[in-house]
């Protein structure tokens, strides 16, 4: 009941945007300047390594193993990118398999996690002192990795199936806490007790009215949890043995810890066998190229995300 | 509140109960994660399971699964069925071969022996899904009776010497890969160089001895590393180490049978203090102690370095960098633990049909079909033969099937390859012969009174062995830093406990 | 029996909520409160078993606390606690002034299309792997090649061997961390600053409030929940540092342990051959354990000057 509704009145982005040319509310020219400096020169920053992975894997094999990483290399090469060609097959699946655990596991996660919140955020709910704490509990310890690997293969049996990449990240105790506190913050009491009163169930006034006030809250959990399944590696590492269901991180990851693995212990292995081995590892501009193929495709589409990401956040606060 | 007791109570109940038939799951549990299991095995006690398909042949055959270091590769379950095919009707079993990837073995295999899920056979080894270790916690089936009973051939193919030193108190736990038995190292030079300036390499076999050399290089040639290497680089030391990452060993030529901290010997200083003059001098990269990658071997740039040697090794190193290679020795070939230990299979503790893992790995030390397969894929697919005992690789082998062939049983009954030549494995058993055993071998220690120490001595060792190793700082300020360092983490505590299993070791022999 | 049947209604009335609640809870059920029985490993000396893991579990010895020993019983063990929570604290505030700041900055640039497009190129470090980042380190930092050097060689100064001179490094390891994080960070703020009404700004101008009074007064305070629950999920990993940060960018050079040794890299290093994972259990659970404390105690901290905005 004290919750202090955030929203009371309809918000202006839209009356902002038409009358944009006279905001009163803009920055001075001057502050202006100062602020698109910083964030130009940091993003720029951000984004030169990038380019110059970009760079090294059009550098030709031998000059990089003699001059080291330069910017300006001496001599072009596209050679790299044939090494991909090879694998490309792998590199498109695993596409494929990054794709799919996404979009499935951003929207189970964003499914269980608002609906688990919900229940925890309604003080009409009888037993959310327990459920809370079950969740939250679940953040003082975790089991450690050889229990988790037994129940997840022994008694879930989803080793070497896609589910292991999806089920073991879809739940969140802190991201459940944070969307309570967006439920409970963001939706006015009143709201619900008015569908109610309608005699709408539990569930439709959680479809109708909850969430569509809610879609900060749930755009911001879904862009953590998107982030959190595209960048997985580890469960990959240990669940997955079909080379046709490897995600791409995954496969990048591999990649990595195959050349520090056979270089720590070259001198370990049969020598000549070693060197044979080590022959057969991408060099370091393949693996540059695969850098870029990996990460190419998502930095291109994250403008598109985006901006259905901040659409998100201003209907939200838009409708009432 | 009572309710919500009750209900705490009935969650902790469904709780426990659900987690009691997990593991109880988990004993049988072979039916359940491997599908195919259930279905071809029987549940019934091995030994009977087995007499019975002695007796009458259509006796569903087993599977065996296999998990092996190495890059995932498409055609292995083609190369598989072929070869199961062949061991059906030999030992009636099949066999799947699991292949995980390099940086990944080492990583997994704990976690997938820690939970006690059912395989049969595993590659292990010093270096990755470490044997010892591993073996002392109960993850591999003792097999000296098995051996006796089911791999009489193994026994006949393999030096005495590689059995005696893969055992753990006493007891073997794998079967080591028959290949090079001692370790050698050597100076490899490159051949340019060395006719260039007409160096006469047999003359070389101290670091010392190497410096006239160096400085040639290093005035005459502008761009070339005249020593190379990476952060393991570490100069030839004349010891037999307990542990590889513990300073902590014996003299390699056995003088005495007290352990010493290796950073406390004369000839440790002495070869540190050369390192950092050469270090100094620019002979060794300014990076040596970070350097994470053997990029000068691929552009020639160097002009000498130390390695592992292995016989006819100058042959493949020249083939493969695509420049001439030679090499002198640097030390005398000597039998260690992690020499002999450097490639093994094991049979899981939690495998069901133990007797068909060994039939299995029986046949692969002894049977050439089945080795060759194992190694080179189907015939006339991924190899063709050019010879009685000769082969082509053909392009499908490097597409679809390339193995480790070091870590797939007795090298020494695979086909040559077109350029070997026909002494080649000649060559291996003249080498194995002429070894001599490094004094600690058979002697494998057991750190659990001193697990603490050890961690921290490891952490110890990352922290101050690259940078001295290497030459980067210098020894005469940095080595009592180091030993302090290592003494205060408890060198000496573990040195005594090394000292007193080691004579207990020895007054057993 | 009256007990009972009570509680069954009041399962009933509860109903649609303990449906909700169920996958959540579930999920909890197999992936947090099975393992969790686990960390008894902790305390045990872990031993296989050929009848499975439970059986191994039963039949491996109790030792006690002997597992964490190796956590505290060195000098070294002063020096990871000492540079995981420093470090730690360091990004925390860091982090949290930067993204806030950066956010506000992108959120008051007047042309949006740029200010889009400068949010993007921050995002590109997330998707990077510290692996990545590392060699891109190293080609500015590297003693032979290294750009840096090259460049303070052309004003006459002399090389300097960056992987081994631990000066440097807090600040590097500092700027390395905030380069990766504001990015993400920013975008969540900036996500919430767009959230804000816009009436409130509009009172605000009416009684002729400026730019900065409008960001004190209005964006901070309303903004301040997002911050408290993320520095509360920071403090609960005070523990955990960044693996690859602390191991790979410094190219795990042991010249520069004493900056860049934390708990992780020291586990890690400690226990890559041994596998012992008692051990590891015991580590995790002490990061954990630290972790929960400080959480509870930062948010009663924060539930007392302000009980609506605690996390719990």
């Amino acid at each position: 009941m004290d919750n202090q509704p955030v929203y009371t009145s309809p918000p202006g982005i839209q009356q902002t945007r038409k009358r944009k040319s006279r905001d009163f509310s803009q920055l001075s020219p001057f502050w202006n300047v100062i602020a698109n400096l910083i964030a130009g020169v940091f993003s720029i920053l951000c984004v030169f390594p990038f380019v110059f992975v970009l760079i090294l894997s059009f550098t030709d094999e031998d000059t990089l193993a003699m001059n080291g990483y330069r910017i300006f290399p001496e001599k072009w090469s596209i050679d790299a990118y044939s090494y991909i060609f090879n694998v490309g097959n792998q590199l498109l699946r695993s596409y494929g398999v990054t794709l799919f655990i996404t979009v499935v596991g951003t929207l189970l996660s964003l499914v269980i996690i608002s609906l688990y919140a919900y229940a925890l955020s309604r003080k009409s709910f009888k037993y959310r002192g327990f459920f809370s704490f079950i969740a939250f509990f679940t953040l003082l310890f975790n089991g450690g990795l050889v229990p988790f690997y037994m129940v997840a293969t022994q008694l879930l049996h989803i080793k070497d199936s896609i589910w292991a990449l999806i089920l073991p990240l879809c739940v969140n105790a802190f991201y459940i806490l944070i969307m309570r506190t967006f439920f409970l913050t963001m939706v006015p009491d009143a709201i619900i007790e008015s569908g109610k009163i309608d005699g709408a169930s539990e569930f439709r006034v959680f479809r109708s009215l909850v969430l569509p006030l809610s879609l900060p809250g749930l755009a911001t959990i879904g862009l953590f949890s998107t982030l959190g399944y595209w960048n997985d590696w580890f469960n990959a590492l240990l669940f997955i043995e079909n080379p046709k269901l490897v995600p791409l991180q995954a496969m990048l990851m591999r990649i990595e810890n195959n050349m520090q693995f056979i270089l720590q212990n070259s001198s370990m292995m049969s020598s000549a066998e070693g060197l044979e081995i080590i022959r057969n590892m991408p060099q370091d501009t393949s693996r540059m190229a695969m850098v870029i193929l990996a990460t190419g495709p998502i930095v291109l589409a994250y403008p598109f995300f985006q901006r259905y990401f901040v659409q998100g956040l201003t209907i939200g606060a838009v409708k009432e | 509140m009572s309710k919500r007791n009750l209900l705490l109570t009935l969650i902790c109940i469904v709780l426990s109960f659900s987690f009691l038939s997990a593991c109880g799951g988990g004993g049988s549990s072979s039916n359940t994660t491997e599908p195919p299991a259930t279905t071809t095995e029987p549940p019934k006690d091995t030994k009977e399971a087995e007499a019975k398909s002695a007796e009458k042949t259509d006796e569903k055959p087993v599977e065996l699964i296999w998990y092996m270091i190495g890059t995932p590769q498409k055609d292995t379950d083609k190369v598989f069925e072929e070869l199961s095919k062949y061991t059906k009707e030999k030992i009636n079993a099949t066999v799947k071969m699991k292949l995980l990837d390099w940086g990944e073995y080492d990583q997994k295999m704990p976690v997938i022996a820690a939970s006690g899920e059912p395989f049969d056979i595993a590659f292990t080894c010093s270096w990755a899904f470490n044997y010892v270790t591993n073996a002392r916690k109960g993850a591999f089936l003792e097999i000296g009776k098995l051996l006796d009973e089911k791999g009489a051939g193994i026994k006949e193919v393999l030096h005495p010497a590689f059995l005696e030193g893969a055992k753990v108190d006493g007891k073997l736990y794998a079967i080591p890969t028959n290949k090079e038995l001692p370790a050698q190292d050597v100076w490899r030079f490159n051949q340019k160089f060395v006719e260039k300036y007409n160096f006469d390499i047999s003359s070389v076999k101290s670091l010392e001895s190497l410096e006239p050399m160096l400085k040639t290089i290093k005035e005459k040639e502008k761009g070339i590393v005249p020593l190379g290497g990476d952060k393991n680089f570490k100069p030839l030391l004349p010891f037999d180490y307990v542990d590889e990452s513990i300073p902590i060993a014996l003299y390699a030529d056995g003088r005495d049978t007290k352990l010493m901290n290796i950073l406390e010997t004369p000839e440790t200083m002495q070869a540190l203090e050369t390192m950092h003059k050469y270090y100094k001098a620019g002979y060794v990269s300014k990076d040596l102690s970070t350097i994470n990658s053997n990029d000068y071997s691929k552009t020639g740039k160097w002009f000498t370095d130390r390695a592992n040697t292995a016989p006819l090794a100058d042959n493949q190193w020249s083939a493969s960098y695509g420049y001439k290679i030679v090499s002198t020795p640097a030390n005398d070939p000597l039998v260690y633990n992690w020499s002999v230990t450097g490639s093994m299979n094991a049979i899981s503790a939690t495998s069901q049909n133990p007797e068909k893992a060994m039939e299995f790995l029986n046949l692969l030390n002894t049977d050439p079909y089945v080795r060759n397969m194992v190694g080179y894929g189907i015939e006339n697919v991924h190899y063709k033969k050019i010879g009685d005992n000769r082969i082509e690789l053909l392009p499908a082998l490097t597409e679809g099937y390339t193995v480790p062939g070091f870590a797939l049983g007795n090298v020494m009954i695979t086909y040559l390859q077109k350029d070997d030549p026909e002494n080649k494995w000649d060559e291996y058993k003249k080498f194995n012969e002429s070894a001599k055993n490094a004094p600690l071998l058979g002697f494998n220690f057991d750190p659990t009174p001193v697990m603490n120490e050890m961690a921290a001595l490891k952490n110890v060792k990352e922290e101050f062995y690259p940078p001295l190793m290497t030459g980067t700082v210098d020894p005469v300020v940095n080595l009592p830093k180091a030993i302090k360092k290592f003494k205060d983490a408890g060198i000496d505590k573990v040195r005594d406990e090394m000292q007193r299993q080691f004579d207990e070791w020895r007054a057993k022999q | 029996m009256k007990a009972t049947l009570r509680f069954i209604k009041d399962l009933n009335k509860n109903k649609a909520f303990l449906w909700m609640v169920l996958p959540g809870a579930l999920w909890f059920l197999f992936f947090s409160y099975l393992p969790i029985l686990g960390t008894v490993i902790a305390f045990k000396q872990y031993r296989f078993h050929k009848d499975g893991f439970l059986a191994s579990i039963i039949n491996s010895q109790w030792v006690g606390w002997k597992n964490f020993e190796f956590l505290f019983s060195t000098e070294d063990a002063y020096i990871i606690t000492r540079n995981t929570i420093l470090y730690n604290f360091i990004f925390i505030v860091s982090g949290l002034v930067c993204s806030v700041l950066m956010a506000i900055i992108l959120s008051e640039i007047v042309n949006r299309k740029l200010a889009k497009w400068y949010q993007t190129g921050m995002f590109l470090p997330h998707f990077l792997s510290w692996i990545v980042v590392s060699y891109f380190a190293f080609s500015f930092l590297s003693a032979d090649k290294g750009a840096l050097n090259q460049l303070l060689g052309s004003f006459g100064v002399e090389p300097i061997a960056w992987y081994s001179e631990t000066a440097y490094w807090p600040y590097i390891l500092v700027l390395m961390n905030l380069w990766k994080t504001i990015g993400y960070t920013s975008v969540v703020y900036l996500a919430a600053i767009i959230g804000i009404d816009k009436s409130y700004y509009e009172a605000a101008m009416i009684d002729g409030a400026n730019k900065w009074q409008q960001i004190r007064n209005i964006t901070i305070p309303m903004i301040k929940p997002l911050m408290i629950i993320l520095t509360l999920l920071a403090i609960g990993r005070i523990f955990y540092s960044d693996f690859g940060l602390f191991y790979q960018v410094p190219r795990n050079s042991g010249s520069l342990f004493s900056v860049t040794n934390v708990i992780d890299t020291y586990v890690y290093r400690g226990l890559k051959v041994s596998g012992e994972i008692g051990m590891s259990t015991a580590a995790g659970l002490y990061q954990s354990f630290i972790g929960f404390i400080l959480v509870l105690t930062s948010n009663a901290l924060v539930r007392k000057i302000n009980k609506d905005q605690a996390l719990f």
